[in-house]
């Protein structure tokens, strides 16, 4: 028990925030009822949601009739499924390989805690948590939704536990990752990519009307559970025991695996050299790793909406499409609606990866190795200049490799005119975007080192604006200061391309002023 | 070429109200190995980076081979290897491609000499950073350091994590970096690596300088320890007689003990020797007393 204590104890901030957030999206059922107060309007959103392959996309299908609770089961449990699976890779990771990696174990190990106590501790805080979200989510539930259309006890019940299950389900296959992977990071990888494939079967499931694929994904339990529809309690068990299964074969790993190891050993000896000349091509070659999951990440995104796109485009021209995605789309050419759509959701990912690129200087800093490369006759702000142009090549690569994919595959899915060339355009005119986002975040690097977490808020302001502006009714010159959604359609008439230079520009002076702040200062050294 | 190679007068570094490093003044004469002492958190680390260019000092003169680090931050730099306290290396990368990786920004780099000394230090350069412990990155640093074509080399604390053995390489590295005219600025509060290797020594406590010279001169402030077994009808006259020498000598079981300055030394020994004693030792200062001193009179 102990030990169960003291993970739980070291963990305390994954183990609270993340149920808090996920049992507070599930206090939402009322609002369902509220915005659609009359059946007939409510009619009407459900059939477009219904129809509309980007929702289907992302959430799933919409049983009959569309009541509030439905809906709710519809769009916020895939929010909720999706965040639960999220909290279980982190968790699972965290309470397995994470402690053993940070030689916290260790410590513990010496002290007469056998070979598998760990991993059983690990488990019961994951059985634990996993209840936790069920009676949460459930209470929630029946303490805010009243009495909205479509409620019930039992369908309240199945939705917690479909939250539950898919919870204990994605930590069962990342707690055997953790057993098998050469070190945590790995496994944290290996689960979000098991995360990746189960979204990926469950859109297909949903998208190209193969049901039976749901079954196989941990995220489609939602679709078969079929919380207020039918409530289909039977569907859970498959999951229950695929648990049990993974948690066998994880016990028999960790009795035969060493410690801090994996079954797959890491490989540690190498003859490889590094053949650098300054700070650009040190940088380069340590951000080549992310640099290629990034790229193969953001040209899957771009792969997917090419390919689920076609139907949203042809209701378009119906004049069919309302609600987030219809306003997405707005008024022009449908597909260079669709596809300028796109490079928003691509601009959106290139920038985190830009920013998250930037933050690692500070991370350097902070660890004492830019004290130590500074040492060797590099100027004080040459670091941080080359991990602005390394985040910035970065996100040109990503971009052209995105663009020139999703050139080549979108007209397969697509009629219309310059498809290919649309496709090329919108995702290469992200970059000056992403040259902001790391302009910005390079200025707080370098010159206010403290507020670096700030880098994220012009990121999340442009994305709000460009996601929900027109829903939300945002005047058109407060939408245009965000930093999304100025690239041209290079097939129209008028092509501004002003706000990409502008945007380009901030960028770079940005960086030049980042720098110079760095240059400045004192270095942070642990 | 001025022959101070590292120069402050009256440095002071502040961070808000806290004032680390408190009017210090320090000299390091080129080709010298220079002993920087003090307790932990005594503004040692500090300083180094204020002559390295990192920090940027609130008030003083600073001077590393004639310049000014904070406005020529590379262009001295350039000409420094620096070994930190603690040593952070790329986790992803091997032994051998943190060598690279610092040789390639340097621009300048001794192939050979830093394959020499991985073999002295017993560094397997193949394996990841990742699987390194804290003396193996440390070591992968010292090579880095050595190997370099620098004229200073500046070593926060450089042996913390090093066995007795590595240590012993570690002074040979030292010996030989003199011997080809490098000058050397040793931080530590092991005080007996800095007492083998270190012509002159700067205390500092508290950010202040405590004592600065050459170790030689320091030694003779202190007293020698003699210590000397007699036979027991011997005993007194002994002792009168070295009371008449200007020394206090204290007996147990026939054991003496006795601290003597040093130009009384010969005297002592003549009378002890004369007397017939046997098992007579004679010990020289050893620095740490000179710091425990140091530490007590600043703790007062």
């Amino acid at each position: 028990m102990t030990l169960t204590r003291l993970l739980v104890l070291r963990n305390r901030l994954l183990l609270t925030c993340w149920p808090l957030t996920l049992i507070g999206l599930c206090c939402t059922l009322s609002t369902y009822e509220q915005t659609y107060p009359t059946a007939g309007q409510r009619r009407t959103a459900v059939e477009l949601a219904q129809l509309n392959p980007g929702s289907t996309l992302l959430y799933g299908r919409l049983p009959d009739p569309g009541a509030a609770a439905q809906m709710f089961a519809w769009e916020i449990g895939a929010f909720v499924t999706i965040l639960a699976a999220v909290m279980a890779v982190l968790t699972a990771v965290a309470v397995t390989r994470a402690a053993e990696d940070d030689g916290s174990l260790e410590l513990l190990r010496g002290c007469g805690v056998t070979v598998l106590r760990p991993l059983y501790s690990a488990l019961t805080i994951l059985t634990g948590a996993a209840v936790l979200l069920t009676a949460g989510c459930a209470v929630a539930i029946t303490v805010t939704a009243g009495q909205s259309d479509g409620v019930s006890v039992s369908g309240t019940v199945m939705f917690a536990a479909v939250v539950g299950v898919t919870f204990l389900t994605v930590s069962a296959v990342t707690v055997l990752a953790a057993q098998v992977a050469p070190s945590a990071g790995q496994a944290r990888l290996w689960g979000f990519g098991a995360l990746g494939v189960a979204f990926a079967v469950r859109a297909v499931a949903d998208t190209q009307q193969v049901g039976w694929l749901n079954w196989v994904s941990p995220l489609g339990l939602r679709a078969v559970v079929e919380p207020f529809t039918v409530d289909r309690w039977t569907a859970l068990l498959p999951g229950l025991l695929t648990v049990l299964v993974l948690v066998v074969l994880a016990v028999l790993v960790a009795a035969r695996r060493e410690f801090g190891a994996g079954l797959l050993r890491r490989r540690d000896a190498r003859n490889g050299r590094l053949r650098v000349h300054g700070m650009v091509g040190l940088q380069a070659r340590l951000a080549r790793p992310s640099l290629l999951v990034w790229t193969v990440t953001v040209a899957a995104i771009g792969t997917l909406f090419a390919a689920m796109g076609s139907g949203a485009v042809e209701q378009q021209r119906d004049g069919e499409v309302g609600g987030f995605l219809g306003a997405q789309l707005g008024t022009g050419d449908p597909a260079a609606g669709y596809l300028a759509y796109r490079g928003t959701v691509i601009g959106i990912v290139v920038s985190v990866f830009a920013i998250l690129s930037v933050l690692a200087a500070r991370h350097a800093e902070d660890t004492g190795l830019t004290g130590q490369v500074l040492a060797t006759g590099v100027r004080r702000w040459a670091p941080m200049a080359a991990q602005a142009a390394v985040a910035a090549a970065g996100c040109a690569v990503v971009l052209a490799v995105t663009g020139v994919i999703t050139a080549v595959i979108t007209p397969m899915f697509l009629d219309g005119d310059d498809i290919a060339a649309r496709s090329l355009a919108y995702a290469l005119g992200q970059w000056p975007t992403a040259a902001a986002m790391i302009g910005c975040a390079t200025l707080l690097i370098g010159a206010l080192p403290r507020l670096a977490a700030l880098a994220w808020l012009p990121l999340a302001a442009s994305s709000l604006l460009a996601l929900l502006g027109d829903l939300l009714g945002v005047p058109d010159r407060i939408q245009d200061l965000g930093f999304f959604q100025h690239v041209p359609d290079i097939a129209g008439v008028d092509r501004p391309v002003g706000p990409l230079l502008w945007l380009a520009a901030a960028g770079t002076l940005l960086v030049l002023a980042g720098s110079a702040g760095a240059a400045r200062r004192d270095l942070r050294a642990g | 070429m001025t022959d101070t190679v590292i120069d402050t007068g009256t440095l002071v570094k502040r961070f808000g109200s806290f004032t680390a490093v408190d009017h210090l003044d320090l000299q390091v004469a080129r080709g010298e190995v220079h002993g920087f002492l003090g307790p932990n958190g005594a503004g040692k680390s500090t300083t180094i980076r204020v002559l390295l260019g990192l920090y940027r000092a609130t008030a003083g003169r600073v001077r590393v081979l004639g310049l000014d680090p904070a406005t020529h931050g590379a262009a001295v730099t350039s000409r420094i290897s620096y070994v930190p306290g603690e040593v952070t290396l790329w986790p992803n990368l091997t032994g051998q491609q943190v060598l690279d990786a610092f040789a390639g920004l340097r621009g300048r780099r001794d192939e050979a000499a830093e394959q020499r000394l991985a073999a002295a230090f017993a560094l397997d350069t193949r394996r990841s950073v990742r699987t390194y412990s804290k003396g193996n990155r440390q070591k992968v640093a010292l090579v880095a350091a050595f190997a370099a074509p620098t004229d200073v080399l500046i070593l926060d604390e450089p042996t913390s994590g090093l066995d007795p053995l590595m240590e012993e390489v570690f002074q040979q590295c030292v010996h030989d970096a003199v011997a080809a005219g490098r000058t050397i600025l040793l931080s530590s509060h092991i005080l007996a690596e800095v007492e083998d290797v270190c012509d002159t020594v700067t205390i500092i406590k508290d950010g202040r300088l405590v004592e600065s010279g050459r170790l030689a001169d320091m030694r003779h402030l202190a007293a020698s320890t003699v210590t000397a077994r007699l036979s027991s009808g011997h005993a007194d006259t002994v002792v009168q007689r070295l009371h008449r020498t200007g020394v206090t000598v204290t007996t147990d079981g026939g054991i003496l003990r006795t601290a003597v300055p040093r130009p009384l030394v010969p005297a002592v020994l003549g009378v002890l020797a004369e007397a017939g004693a046997d098992d007579i030792t004679c010990t020289p200062a050893k620095l740490e007393d000179l710091f425990l001193r140091h530490y007590e009179v600043a703790a007062r």
